[in-house]
């Protein structure tokens, strides 16, 4: 399956396009501020109807402009039969988002996630090892969101609860009117935690190959660090109880700070160089050429979870990411994407020289202000 | 105002209906007899005038108890709990049901500041203690959202010591879907609901 057509309509700087992508994928070269990470962004958009960048809707409206639209046509490959039509516009007034997948509103936004079964790799991944724990966490709830039947759904029902839970403490209210929030938390949140050790439990050891290949030698770590303690506990029943466990421990601490202390919103996802016998945290020691590899290492896994869950070739979208690597790195990365059973490949690059992927395969298209030459 | 603009107006403000389908609906009615839009305009008023909620349950009601309280015939044994007075209506059309309505009027909801005082709890409560055991199950029908589900585990807590049994609507699986495309926490509920056949 690829992304065959895009269609562009005041999205940033990028105002109206019609364009058609090669199978194979194209390399955007382009200078600075041009438009080239816009162009990522809004395909990307399709995948997740958010900005990789974290930017808000309504700040990816073009220069004046009422409504964007992005629209995005895939065709079938061996992997993928079918191919699917996905549409999403913004409008400024009343901030409304419109979906449609084939021409179809969904009963629900989350139901059009994931259609391209994309991987976006750029320069801010290496956020994801410097940042504090909320960067890891966004991560892992876009990943599984992505990959997980039901996690969406556990998310959304957790955050709700949460909310009202930290609400009915704020207020002052009575323990009998905080704990009956406690059912739908406990619930939501042990899907939750079932499925980030699972999928960090299975996956570390891949984490650590791909580490080991970009860096060429040193190993690294992932370990799932839940706030709720787990040790003993298998099944989510178990995990169910441990939380249960948790709150009641942190009840008189909660209702003097008037939040929820325990549960998977305080989670965290340990990362570390794990040779020379004592494990280093890369977010405290790591030097920046680790840490950047660190976050390729885990943007290959969720490569691979694509792969592995939605039996798609994952189509991957590199936003300028060999500027701030060192050529042996660089070189290593570009072997591991063409070793690995991947898709459609978008890149975007300052200059030629950085376009080496597929053995110079990719055909080459400009953007200047926004404008792509094809 | 002109009175075309002051209905569309009106129109506008009731949930689900824009501001063109307001106008589509003014546009209707002007082509409609006036004796229709008349008789329309009286169902209005008499909602207003006559509909309000019954004393011992909060259904609606155009006199002191709804036709459902002043119906000898219900089974006053078992109450059903419901969060909104047009919910009665989706229960009572199963005719499966042969009990008497509690309608809170609301959910738990403290982010928009609603807690028990704000709802129809302490006539619940009232109501169950003054039956002197009479009333004997508390159906909860309150809907399966993050709220509902909280407002159904406060209610069992302060139910369950006066002694009746309370129990929840099952949830699972809608009628006429097929297992592969209904999600898992909807499976998982309608698993742990399981029945012997
Ligand atoms: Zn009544």
């Amino acid at each position: 399956m690829h992304l065959s057509a895009l269609s562009l309509r005041h999205f940033r700087n990028l105002r109206n396009q019609e364009l058609e992508l090669p199978r194979e994928g194209v390399a955007l070269i382009g200078d600075n501020a041009q438009g080239k990470s816009n162009f990522l962004e809004a395909i990307y958009y399709l995948e997740t109807l958010r900005s990789f960048r974290g930017a808000r809707d309504a700040q990816m409206l073009g220069f004046g402009e009422e409504v964007f639209r992005v629209v995005g046509t895939t065709e079938g490959g061996d992997d993928e039969p079918r191919g699917v039509q996905v549409a999403a516009a913004f409008q400024k007034k009343g901030k409304r988002k419109k979906v449609s997948v084939d021409g179809t509103e969904p009963d629900r936004l989350t139901d059009a996630l994931g259609h391209l079964s994309a991987v976006i790799f750029s320069p801010s991944d290496v956020d994801l090892v410097s940042g504090g724990p909320s960067e890891r966490r966004r991560f892992l709830d876009i990943v599984l969101s992505l990959n997980e039947p039901g996690y969406v759904r556990a998310l959304s029902d957790y955050r709700k609860s949460l909310s009202r839970r930290n609400a009915a403490l704020r207020a002052g209210q009575p323990w009998s009117l905080v704990s009956v929030w406690d059912q739908g938390l406990i619930r939501a949140g042990a899907e939750i935690m079932v499925a980030r050790r699972d999928w960090i439990g299975t996956r570390a050891s891949a984490f650590g190959d791909y580490y080991a290949r970009v860096s060429g030698g040193r190993r690294a770590r992932m370990t799932y660090r839940p706030n709720v303690s787990l040790e003993d506990a298998a099944s989510t029943d178990a995990v169910e109880h441990a939380f249960r466990e948790a709150l009641e421990a942190a009840r008189d601490r909660e209702a003097r700070r008037g939040v929820t202390v325990a549960g998977p919103h305080r989670d965290d996802v340990r990362l570390q160089l794990s040779d020379e016998g004592d494990d280093l945290d890369l977010r405290d020691y790591g030097s920046g050429g680790q840490r950047r590899t660190a976050a390729l290492a885990l943007r290959l896994v969720e490569a691979m979870t694509i792969r592995e869950r939605r039996s798609r070739r994952p189509m991957i979208l590199l936003d300028d990411v060999f500027a701030e690597l060192d050529g042996g790195r660089s070189e290593r990365i570009l072997e591991l994407m063409d070793g690995e059973d991947t898709g459609q490949v978008v890149l975007t690059a300052p200059k030629d020289a950085d376009v080496r992927i597929r053995r110079d395969a990719l055909p080459r298209w400009r953007i200047q202000a926004g404008e792509i030459t094809t | 105002m002109s009175a075309i603009d002051r209905l569309s107006d009106e129109f506008s403000r009731l949930p689900g209906i824009g501001s063109k389908t307001a106008l589509r609906l003014v546009h209707h009615l002007m082509k409609a007899s006036k004796d229709d839009t008349r008789r329309l305009a009286r169902a209005l008023v008499d909602v207003a005038d006559k509909v309000r909620a019954c004393d011992v349950c909060g259904n609606f009601s155009e006199h002191d108890l709804c036709e459902i309280c002043s119906n000898p015939r219900r089974d006053v044994s078992v109450l059903c709990v419901v969060e909104e007075a047009y919910e009665v209506g989706a229960i009572e059309r199963t005719g499966q049901f042969r009990g008497l309505f509690h309608v809170l009027g609301g959910r738990l909801s403290p982010l928009d500041g609603i807690g028990p005082d704000e709802l129809n709890v302490a006539t619940l409560l009232r109501r169950i203690d003054g039956s002197r055991g009479e009333i004997r199950e508390v159906i909860i029908a309150t809907n399966a959202s993050v709220e509902g589900e909280a407002t159904s585990v406060f209610l069992e807590q302060e139910i369950s010591p006066m002694g009746p049994r309370v129990t929840r609507l099952a949830r699972g699986i809608p009628v006429g879907s097929d297992l592969e495309y209904v999600d898992g926490t909807t499976i998982a509920q309608a698993l742990a609901g399981r029945r012997e056949m």
